[in-house]
């Protein structure tokens, strides 16, 4: 039976919040790795392969940021680092170096859980299915219809400009996982310049006024306040 | 950068006084012909130049200005130069003595009152730390408590008690955790000085986290939205901005007794923002309406044991952060009954093509 388990490793110096993440993960039907420094992360990375790696930026040894480009190296596993609140940038730089999720300490048990399977369902997803996204995307009363290159609110469509569409469409494949104002610039218009973090706030708060979400109600998209975006699982 | 700027004003400044007292003096030469009052308005320009700008060289070159000035243009013969030492000499020196004298007084009355201010700062310093570690005490004390008592007693304790205890210390942490936060906050500024870290904010998406981050710690209490329609940016740390109306949305949940209305305004004047936060609860007590955003500080060591509050401290931080970002806030009891609290910031002009 274990071997049905995803494996996930986490490389954290306090052994306090070790402990209690193994708790959490272990009572939710993983199997757990435990590492206290970088060195011995990246050895137990080599010999057990796991299937997602949690990951403390500060480390004694070495900085994290090393581990991801170490793990990068060789293969595409999920990497959710976690950071301390004050240090907005370095959770930028990690999600820029291959990172794909964060989550800001201190943490509860469903943000960790709901991360933890955010983001396994999303490298599943990729190696399944590749870069071509088909089929549909459901999430509360909202509807992707990625072959009509539809939205639909209620069964009713919603006018979305291309930019709106394809800004949508990048998050919706990445649904639960934060996405970087890079990475969506990157894909959407393929290159990033000095404005365009500014023009995609501004296609945002057109989607978000097209999909009738008002502040504070947590729908559809998150902001991410100086990451990014991130939207909810479907 | 800002070195340049300061030699630019105290030239312009010095530029200034001299061309007005000039002016003054060609007035009086043609009207009124008591040549006595020149020098003594020169005088009067140099004593200003001395204790507006810095150091010694503008007071000091203002006065050779002036004595220039007045055998040039203000002796016979007029409009031309006739160095009568016996003249010149006397007031060029006294107005480089007004000149040094004057630069030694300010700049002795300026190190002074850095030196008052540096005191100050390391008092309320003092204030902070021992108000602060007082209020960590009580939580941690109970988180030790009960924790100590589920161990001990694990086979005890009814399920329900074991539940009970571990919620308040559930309780306890995020109490905690709110109030590091804080402290952070107020150690990434540190008393003004450091400038923070500005990026382009937009508007909505600020309201929109504030707004989810505070349903997850009050999920019952209603919040009336009210933001303009229009795209707004406004370059601030939104960490920090996203501090401040927690703070105050806090604040009137746990203090503005008898409160059925909370709303968060956020409306336009001229190139500023301005933020509301407004409650129909009990208002604030007059006594404390002065004091509302140093009264952590303020209390000093005299603090009777008994109910926390995250007040104090967060209001203080709500006003270090705004005045960081260049706005000011303040508190006022509504006509209608309750209290509003209010600051401005500046927004970014957008010049964007869709």
């Amino acid at each position: 039976m274990s071997n049905n388990k995803y494996k996930v490793l986490v490389v954290e110096d306090e052994s306090n919040i070790r402990s209690f993440m193994r708790t959490i993960l272990e009572a939710n039907e993983y199997q757990v790795l435990l590492a206290g420094t970088c060195r011995q992360g990246e050895m137990m990375f080599t010999s057990h392969q796991p299937d997602l790696v949690i990951l403390d930026l500060g480390l004694p040894d070495r900085d994290g940021l090393e581990f991801i480009s170490f793990a990068r190296h060789t293969s595409a596993v999920p990497v959710i680092v976690l950071s301390a609140r004050a240090n907005e940038s370095d959770k930028v730089e990690a999600l820029d170096q291959g990172a794909n999720d964060y989550i800001t300490k201190p943490f509860g048990t469903a943000e960790l859980l709901a991360r933890v399977r955010a983001a396994l369902r999303n490298s599943r997803h990729s190696q399944e299915m590749g870069a071509v996204p088909g089929g549909k995307f459901i999430l509360k009363d909202m509807e992707i219809d990625y072959d009509r290159r539809l939205v639909l609110i209620g069964g009713r469509e919603v006018k979305l400009t291309q930019t709106e569409y394809n800004i949508v469409t990048i998050l919706s494949e990445h649904a639960g996982k934060v996405m970087t104002y890079a990475a969506i610039i990157q894909a959407v218009w393929g290159n990033a310049d000095s404005g365009s973090i500014k023009k995609l706030q501004v296609n945002m708060a057109n989607i978000r006024k097209k999909l009738a979400e008002k502040p504070g109600d947590n729908r559809y998209i998150v902001n991410e306040l100086g990451v990014g975006y991130r939207m909810h699982e479907g | 950068m800002e070195r340049y700027d300061e030699t630019a004003k105290d030239l312009l400044f010095t530029m200034a006084v001299l061309t007005v007292s000039f002016l003054i003096n060609v007035f009086i030469q043609r009207f009124f012909l008591t040549p006595s009052l020149i020098p003594t308005i020169f005088v009067l320009g140099v004593f200003l130049v001395s204790l507006k700008t810095r150091g010694y060289l503008w007071g000091v070159l203002a006065s050779l200005l002036s004595v220039v000035a007045v055998n040039y243009a203000f002796t016979y013969p007029y409009y031309a130069f006739g160095f009568s030492l016996p003249e010149s000499l006397p007031t060029a020196v006294i107005m480089l003595i007004v000149a040094t004298m004057t630069s030694t007084l300010t700049t002795k009355v300026k190190a002074h009152e850095k030196m008052k201010a540096e005191t100050e700062r390391e008092k309320m310093r003092a204030n902070l730390l021992r108000a602060i570690s007082h209020d960590l005490r009580t939580p941690l004390t109970s988180i030790y408590g009960s924790t100590s008592a589920i161990i001990d007693n694990y086979d005890i304790l009814p399920k329900e008690q074991q539940i009970r205890l571990l919620e308040e210390v559930r309780g306890d942490s995020q109490w905690l955790i709110r109030m590091v936060e804080n402290l952070l906050s107020v150690t990434r500024i540190d008393g003004g000085k450091v400038q923070v870290m500005k990026v382009s904010t937009v508007l909505e998406e600020l309201i929109d986290a504030t707004l989810i981050k505070f349903r997850k710690q009050y999920p019952n209490q209603e919040v009336q939205v009210s933001i303009p329609e229009e795209f707004i940016s406004i370059p601030m740390d939104a960490m920090l901005m996203e501090q401040v109306l927690i703070n105050l949305l806090e604040n009137a949940v746990l203090h503005a007794k008898g409160m059925t209305e909370l709303s968060l305004t956020v409306r336009t004047s001229g190139n500023r923002a301005v933020f509301e936060v407004a409650d129909n609860g009990c208002g604030i007590a007059r006594d404390k309406i002065g004091k509302l955003f140093t009264g952590y500080l303020d209390r000093g060591s005299a603090i009777a044991d008994g109910q926390r509050n995250n007040m104090g401290i967060g209001l203080s931080v709500c006003a270090t952060i705004v005045k960081a970002h260049g706005g000011v806030i303040e508190a006022e009891n509504r006509k209608s009954g309750g209290a509003v609290f209010r600051f401005s910031l500046e927004m970014e002009e957008l010049s964007y093509e869709q």
